[in-house]
């Protein structure tokens, strides 16, 4: 199968091309992550009925810039009980395989440093890579909380790369190639969100663990052990994961764009140009990375045997059987209307079954009671 | 164990009636009790060696049921030693009752049996008494200085025991604490 | 590489069906923390992720009120005992007022006693509001509990600012009444208020009570009998929750409550989620106490007592009054032997006897847990180390 090329080379040398590329898509990057770390102040405290931050630049426009600086020019901490060589290689191992997801992603027809014809198993193969940094981290910092949080984070990412994998799998059954830029240019018409929901709600769910946001933060969780796995890291080797944790949940966001709400694609197809395109991709990835700050801003954090539960007991299973009915309606050449039907039917079970979880086990109801009616004490 | 009672008749918090009689009759005769009453409770002056036993009667006489550890404060009474109050009170019958356990005044470390094996409330309470007095309770299971350091074996209110310049009284500085301009 | 020094390493035999040694490690979650509400220390023993054994230390801020209130006159010494449950002060200060007057037999006005209630009430729901931000924080909404609870904790602040003169430590009742009458805005001010918070408390209850994470983290964590609570000294909204309606207001009434109406909200389990409703339940009983006394107030009166005299000479007594305070029961253990100092103060602070019992109820939970059911015990620094 031939794959969809990012257009020409630029300059008919295709080095030189991919050196441009690699460097406009790093630069982007670079003010993206940087814009992410304000935007995300910003939302969340809009969500706490708050302003966030207001006075460096006008609206606080300057305060990523201002916290990247201050970030560079901090002194480079080491603790003496700290394997130096893991200890100070775990950022860039972290780092690295989520830059090299960025290479494969199209903004735009023609607009991506290189397409794959497996672009689909590159992403999320690279991708596991991530976990291999984060235990380094854990490990070589010599300190208990370093490693609780890099152990948890490790068991975490590992359990729900499985459901990632499995429903991005289904939707590449349906759409019948790996190649990212092939899988946009299919949902001209109608974007896959629409014909696999449960494949949506199980990658968004398995995309928060992977991403370590709330309500899979565990490793990271603030109020217990302050920072897991990077609690002993300072100035700008901290700055290099957190800038590894907004550059995977922007790559993520163009990612679950593309592959479910139709990318650069959707709704005007190949037909429109290119700015076009990329302000398709900028918003519909805007849209996905709101979403995930709403729910960081609203949800309590699970447990990790119970985000463990959840995965290896429900997305799993759902995942699989995702999996299996869509071959059987591939193979059989059953009708596509009916299996979104089916689908939307397995995504609305699966909600109302995690919604239903929290009622059953309160019985709010008989609270509720408590302070709206008069006089009312529970038995 | 008694039920717990899901109603309560409210009362003052003055002294009830009656319960003084209620108490000597429900105590052996050979222990000798003193009553007496403050401004709230019932008052019942012991000594230390009879402090496990007239506590277990209180606890598991069917009319008294003091099954609840309210409070345990030190006194230091200077010329007459050292009391421990302790306050208790009954969820079945709704009243309080307070003990005070009444030590020579020779011993400086008096000991007194531990209430932990009846009421796991008086951990605490008892561990304070020690380090804030210098009371000794005779089985209880980690009697370590609780607000106190660790290693600091100092009594601190004992009326011997000065409010300011403490280093003075442990012999550690000359004079006044502060800066040697 | 070692990690581990070796002293803090204590070997068992784990119990599985191969024979191997495990190690326990000990995890401090020390006095700097973001979790443990002030500076508390734990030691806690973890076997994996369970926790194996917890050993508290406190007294890191331990300030010597029982030696200082000795040495100070009855009315000076009120000035440190509402420093004690600083999220209430008002609380704190209304008790001592009471003790000493109940062990005097001073007579406080009706008006004034109508303006503590509605202060101590206040108090009261301004301490549950502190609960709902910081035990959301610490079940890891991130904060947004956090900043709903503060939006009316700072109005409550204003109206004591008004009234009163000082947010958190006013010293505004004295022995004898309250300092001053109040401001003549006061009615409307303090309606307004009661509905703002009634908003507040909605706000917070659609914000978490209904979320599945967080009741998959609380329901049935820790759960309580009434026998062993009774046994563990536990008072207050933990008791509450057990199933036990007892509350001091109700049982052993002082001031003014037996003549106003409300309910004793109770849980059945004993568990951090009915902690968490109980406490909400009682912030929205304290309104309505606030508006009976809004209501029942007699217009005009004196606000502190006309005769009393210029040092207040006790010759001798005891007192052990008892009151509800915010986390249970806060009671003053007085005595006097002559001159105007008390001999003896004692204070039985609800955070102190609660935490007591925190080590049974942490064993054998994870160590993400501990830290829930440490915030669902609702401790006061200041109480807990006096």
């Amino acid at each position: 199968m031939t794959e969809l090329q990012f257009g020409e080379p630029w300059f008919g040398i295709p080095w030189l091309d991919a050196v441009l590329r690699i460097l406009i898509v790093v630069g982007v990057m670079t003010f993206t992550v940087i814009y992410l770390t304000y935007g995300e102040r910003k939302v969340v405290a809009r969500f706490q009925m708050r302003l966030g931050p207001m006075r460096t630049g006008p609206y606080g426009i300057f305060q990523g810039i201002a916290d990247a600086l201050k970030l560079l020019v901090k002194e480079d901490v080491r603790p003496r009980a700290a394997d130096r060589w893991v200890f100070e290689f775990a950022p860039y191992a972290t780092f690295i395989p989520v830059f090299l997801v960025l290479l494969v992603l199209p903004f735009a027809r023609d607009w991506g440093v290189r397409n794959l014809s497996l672009g689909l198993f590159y992403v999320f193969a690279i991708l596991g890579l991530n976990i291999v940094g984060i235990l380094m981290a854990g490990l070589g910092s010599g300190n208990k909380y370093a490693l609780l949080g890099g152990v948890r984070a490790a068991a975490q990412m590992i359990s729900y790369e499985i459901p990632l994998v499995v429903s991005l799998l289904a939707v590449a059954m349906v759409a019948g190639t790996l190649d990212l830029n092939q899988i946009a240019l299919n949902q001209a018409d109608r974007p896959y969100v629409l014909l696999q929901p449960l494949a949506f709600v199980i990658f968004f769910t398995a995309m928060l663990s992977e991403l370590h946001r709330a309500p899979f933060d565990i490793p990271v969780a603030e109020s217990e052990i302050v920072g897991g796995y990077f609690v002993e890291y300072s100035g700008i080797r901290w700055s290099m994961f957190q800038l590894a944790e907004y550059a995977s949940l922007w790559a993520f966001s163009i990612f679950g764009s593309v592959v479910f709400l139709g990318g650069w694609a959707f709704p005007m197809g190949d037909t429109w140009p290119w700015p076009w395109q990329l302000f398709l991709t900028f918003v519909k990835s805007l849209g996905f990375i709101l979403v995930v700050m709403w729910v960081r801003a609203t949800m309590p954090r699970l447990r990790i045997d119970q985000l463990m539960n959840f995965c290896w007991k429900v997305l799993i299973e759902v995942s699989f059987a995702l999996l299996i009915v869509n071959g059987l309606f591939l193979y059989y050449g059953w009708p596509h209307e009916l299996l979104a039907l089916v689908n939307w039917a397995g995504a609305i079970a699966l909600l109302a079954f995690i919604g239903a979880r929290g009622a059953r086990k309160a019985r709010v109801s008989q609270y509720v009671g408590l302070y709206r009616r008069e006089g009312v004490t529970a038995p | 164990m008694t039920s717990v009672p899901k109603q309560f008749t409210p009362t003052r918090q003055v002294p009830k009636q009656g319960l003084a009689e209620k108490i000597r009759r429900a105590v052996p005769n050979n222990i000798p009790l003193e009553f007496g009453e403050t401004k709230t409770d019932v008052d019942v002056r012991l000594k230390p060696e009879h402090l496990l036993e007239v506590v277990r009667v209180l606890k598991e006489h069917r009319d008294l049921a003091f099954d609840f550890l309210r409070n345990m404060a030190g006194v230091d009474m200077q010329e007459q030693g050292l009391h421990l109050k302790i306050h208790l009170y009954s969820f079945k019958h709704n009243h309080t009752v307070q003990l005070t356990v009444e030590c020579p005044p020779e011993e400086d470390h008096p000991h007194v049996p531990s209430l932990t094996s009846l009421y796991r409330a008086a951990d605490w309470h008892e561990r304070e008494a020690a380090e804030m007095f210098g009371f000794i309770f005779d089985g209880h299971p980690n009697l370590k200085n609780l607000l106190l350091e660790e290693d600091l074996h100092i009594h601190p209110l004992l009326k011997a025991h000065p409010l300011q310049e403490p280093e003075i009284l442990q012999g550690i500085e000359e004079g006044p604490p502060g800066f040697p301009f | 590489m070692t990690i581990w020094p070796e002293e803090a390493i204590v070997r068992h035999r784990g119990e599985t069906e191969f024979d191997f040694d495990t190690v326990d490690m000990t995890v401090n979650v020390g006095p700097q923390h973001p979790a443990t509400h002030g500076v508390f220390r734990m030691l806690l023993t973890v076997d994996g992720e369970v926790v194996v054994d917890c050993e508290p230390y406190i007294g890191y801020l331990h300030r010597g009120l029982e030696k200082l209130s000795e040495n100070a006159d009855y009315r000076q010494a009120m000035g440190w005992w509402d420093r004690t449950d600083y999220l209430a002060g008002l609380n704190c200060e209304g008790a001592w007022c009471m003790a000493v007057e109940k062990l005097a037999g001073i007579e406080v006005p009706e008006r004034a006693e109508y303006i503590r209630v509605i202060m101590m009430e206040l108090s009261r729901i301004n301490s549950h509001f502190m609960f709902f931000g910081a035990f959301g924080a610490d079940v890891g909404s991130f904060g947004t509990s956090f900043t709903y609870a503060w939006r009316e904790r700072e109005r409550i602040y204003d109206l004591f600012e008004e009234v009163a003169g000082d947010r958190m430590f006013p010293t505004y009742f004295r022995i004898g009444g309250v300092t001053m009458d109040l401001p003549e805005n006061f009615e409307a001010r303090c309606r307004w208020l009661l509905g703002s918070i009634r908003q507040g408390l909605e706000d917070l209850d659609g914000l978490l009570t209904g979320n599945e994470v967080f009741v998959e983290r609380c329901r049935g964590l820790s759960p309580v009998t009434p026998e062993q609570a009774i046994n563990w000294g536990l008072t207050g909204p933990l008791l509450r929750a057990t199933g036990i309606p007892w509350d001091i207001r109700k049982v052993e009434p002082y001031s003014i409550y037996d003549r106003l109406k409300f309910e004793i909200p109770v849980g059945t389990q004993g568990d951090v989620f009915d902690r968490w409703m109980v406490r909400l339940a009682e912030a929205y009983q304290s309104t309505k106490i606030i508006e009976q006394c809004l209501d029942e107030m007699p217009k005009k009166g004196l606000v502190l007592n006309p005769n009393l005299p210029k040092t207040l000479r006790i010759d001798s007594g005891e007192v052990y009054f008892r009151t509800e305070g915010t986390k249970g029961e806060y009671s003053v253990y007085l005595m006097a032997r002559g001159g105007n100092k008390p001999y003896r103060a004692k204070l039985r602070s609800p955070s102190f006897c609660n935490l007591s019992a925190l080590r049974e109820m942490v064993i054998g939970n994870y160590v993400a847990d501990a830290i829930i059911i440490l915030g669902s015990l609702d401790i006061v620094l200041g109480e807990v180390d006096k």
